[in-house]
């Protein structure tokens, strides 16, 4: 298994490689024709940075060494330190060629000669250094001079020179023209291909759905569509890894500004997600690790003085769980204050003095979620976590995801993201209203209740009741579905009309600890869903977050309960706070 | 045959002759270019959807594909019967641009009608000074027959579905 997942890897570098390398002798043929465009040398500084870091993280040392010095050498062409002369361009060229070829190696292994151009890069690079303000002339010299220097400081290892049989080979690797094993396909396509299995299980579904006589005869298309669903899900699957790995830099960043220690642990990278989960994530993620860094972690000095080690740690691990992805990160650090959480939504009234007593301290922390809580004082980032808390909280809703916060004082946070693995099929509850069929997320639904209406009672213009402890603000969604579309009921219209015997079927669900019963008129049966997303003009609909077609052809539209529920109870976190 | 079809809008500029699909709002006829117009189906079934204007009736698959439906003739503010509203002898007329899909509901099966260019009067003032009367394209006149041009995207144009859709609130409490 691991095995598989190296090569998986390996291809993946290998293509990425291969691209950088067609790219770089790109670049550098449009270089040698404008020797002084900043903009490409800038552009082949990235490229070999970027190669060697890949190169790096996979022990393909040779190539990272060499894209090492590559990356110095345009390090200094940048800086104007060197200038780029003919000769110079043909030892790069040389250069970029091995490189080429011990990537090639990689796939055919053989021995490439690499050491010898490297040298000479380096003394192009120690030179350069040595003379600050080079110029033409001098630099010819440089040249000439190298071989010089060569010979000076060469290993005492034999030290091959690119000599006519190196050269020979490497005109033979120019002319063979490599072919990567992988093929890089837009994400659109991968998306419209998604869509176009989507209808087909759609279709699959009505077909089946129509001829339920003769199930059997369909169990073959069944399974082969249901096979192409899975296969083309996973096309779409990344490793976090690839997300993972950025954060080794942001973390050092981070850490170096705030003149902290703080090192980086990865768990699960090879954990897997749909690619546009983890596009929609990663600046939440990025904004997660920034806060860790940045108010978690405390200073080496604060640290020593509590007992703790000098560098902090700020663990970042994934893991999958049936249908879900979750993603942790968790700091060493202070952990959050309650208080100064509670004091500060006081200040920005956000909740009043006598919420605030009444909540719990796990909703005290959700608070730093909320829009408005983020903090402009930056003396209070010790305990002012929540620079734009909300929009990570934004970019959770939009997919499906939650959040979860864990903290000790002087112990340290758990920040948990569950996620979605896949955002084409949804598990839902389907219900009727209305003589029409609607969907709710499985992942909102805490409970399915069926109570008398004796059971519910007016409460401050709403409605409540009690189910096993808990008060559940009840809201008929018939009513507020005709309020949206401008047909305003009288307040308890739809209650007082209820025959006082009557059942309801209330679906709770809950949201950022908000929970709320919708009344619905019948509940209809769980089922997978493949949701599609609303259209033009459709797109503003706060309350869907999708529609899809039901195995009769009729359209089933998918609630949204963060669009619900934040439409609902607004900014008024205190509202809706569980007694 | 696009090239064809082409080749002859080509040669007859000067009057050439146009198809257009005529269908019934009201007591009116109301005219669409026929390339605006990918097909007619009968109405599917119509799912109602939230946070919508009147005029949207709802969303309804056609051929796999969610489209929403509207009725132009409460847009238009067009008398009719309450009664035929639901009544199942409706047709939709799909149609189809980059950035919408749409179906139209109509009461007939609209016709196609070969019109010379010379019979469209392209400047019209319906004495209404809202913007709306800006899809009103213009008015083909046929003996006794008068029928009003449209542009069905500019009834839906990006400014008035940006009002029209836009993120309602909802009032203080739902009881």
């Amino acid at each position: 298994m691991s095995n598989e997942k190296d090569n998986e890897y390996r291809e993946i570098f290998l293509a990425e490689a291969l691209e950088n390398y067609t790219e770089m002798n790109r670049l550098l043929t449009v270089l040698e024709k404008n020797v002084n465009d900043s903009k490409t040398v800038q552009a082949l500084f990235r490229i070999t940075h970027t190669l060697k870091g890949n190169a790096t993280g996979m022990g393909f040392d040779k190539i990272a060494e060499m894209a090492h010095v590559l990356e110095d050498f345009f390090g200094e062409v940048r800086e104007g330190r060197l200038e780029m002369g003919n000769e110079i361009f043909t030892s790069v060229f040389k250069a970029v060629d091995v490189l080429g070829g011990l990537i090639e190696a990689i796939k055919t292994p053989k021995d490439v000669k690499y050491r010898g151009i490297k040298t000479k890069l380096e003394v192009f690079i120690r030179n350069a250094k040595q003379a600050p303000a080079a110029g033409q002339a001098p630099q010819q010299s440089t040249g000439q001079e190298a071989k010089g220097v060569h010979a000076l400081t060469s290993n005492p290892a034999p030290v091959e020179w690119p000599g006519d049989e190196d050269h020979d080979q490497s005109e033979v690797e120019t002319t063979n023209v490599s072919f990567s094993d992988l093929v890089q396909v837009p994400v659109k396509k991968l998306d419209n291909l998604l869509n176009l299995v989507g209808e087909l299980i759609i279709e699959r579904d009505r077909i089946i759905a129509g001829g339920a006589h003769s199930s059997n005869e369909y169990s073959r298309l069944n399974r082969i569509s249901s096979d192409l669903q899975y296969s083309v899900m996973d096309v779409r699957l990344v490793q976090v890894g690839f997300l993972f790995n950025k954060f080794h830099r942001i973390v050092r960043d981070a850490s170096s500004k705030e003149g902290k220690k703080v090192s980086l642990k990865l768990e699960g990278t090879e954990t897997e997600i749909d690619r546009n989960i983890l596009q929609v994530i990663s600046d939440s993620l990025i904004h997660l690790i920034r806060n860790s860094v940045g108010h978690g972690i405390e200073k080496p000095e604060v640290r020593k003085q509590k007992g703790k080690v000098e560098e902090g740690t700020v663990t970042l691990s994934a893991s999958s769980e049936s249908d879900t992805v979750i993603i942790k990160i968790k700091d060493d650090g202070v952990g959050i204050n309650s208080e100064r959480i509670k004091q500060k939504a006081i200040e920005k009234g956000l909740i009043t003095t006598q919420d605030a007593s009444q909540m719990s301290e796990r909703d005290l922390i959700m608070l730093i979620f909320e829009p408005g809580f983020s903090t402009m004082d930056s003396v209070s980032a010790i305990s002012g976590r929540g620079v734009g808390m909300d929009v990570v909280k934004k970019a959770l809703d939009s997919i499906g995801g939650t959040v979860q916060v864990d903290t000790m004082l002087d112990e340290g946070s758990i920040f948990t993201l569950s996620l979605p693995s896949s955002m084409a099929v949804k598990s839902t509850l389907l219900f009727d209203l209305d003589n029409q069929t609607y969907a709710i997320p499985l992942s909102y639904t805490e409970s399915v209740i069926s109570i008398y209406k004796t059971e519910i009672h007016k409460a401050a213009n709403g409605l409540i009741a009690v189910h096993l402890g808990n008060t559940i603000h009840i809201v008929f969604l018939s009513d507020l579905f005709a309020q949206s579309i401008g047909k305003s009921k009288e307040k308890y219209g739809s209650f007082d009309q209820l025959h006082p015997e009557q059942k309801l079927e209330i679906v709770v669900v809950s949201f950022n600890g908000k929970r709320i019963g919708f009344i619905v008129d019948k509940l209809l049966q769980q089922k997978e869903i493949v949701e599609k997303p609303l259209r033009k003009p459709f797109d503003s609909i706060s309350y869907l977050s999708g529609v899809t077609i039901l195995g009769n052809g009729n359209v089933c539209l998918a609630l949204s309960i963060p669009g619900i529920l934040n439409a609902l109870v607004g900014n008024q976190v205190s509202r809706t706070i569980n007694a | 045959m696009s090239e064809t079809k082409q080749h002859k809008k080509d040669t007859t500029a000067q009057a050439h002759n146009m198809q257009i699909v005529v269908f019934k709002l009201g007591q009116e006829e109301y005219g669409l270019h026929i390339d605006q117009i990918k097909e007619v189906v009968i109405t599917p079934t119509i799912t109602r959807m939230p946070q919508t204007p009147a005029f949207v009736r709802g969303v309804a698959n056609v051929r796999g594909n969610v489209i929403a439906i509207l009725d132009l003739e409460e847009k238009f503010g067009l008398l009719r019967n309450q009664d035929t509203i639901s009544n199942g002898n409706h047709f939709t007329l799909v149609i189809e641009s980059e950035d919408y899909k749409m179906g139209i509901l109509v009461r007939e099966v609209p016709n196609t009608l070969s019109i010379s260019s010379a019979n469209v009067e392209d400047s019209v003032f319906t004495g209404d000074s809202q913007s709306e009367q800006s899809y009103i394209t213009g008015i083909v006149k046929l003996e006794k027959r008068l029928i009003i041009m449209i542009d069905i995207f500019k009834v839906i144009n990006e400014k008035e579905a940006q009002q029209l859709f836009k993120k309602q609130e909802v009032q203080d409490s739902v009881a």
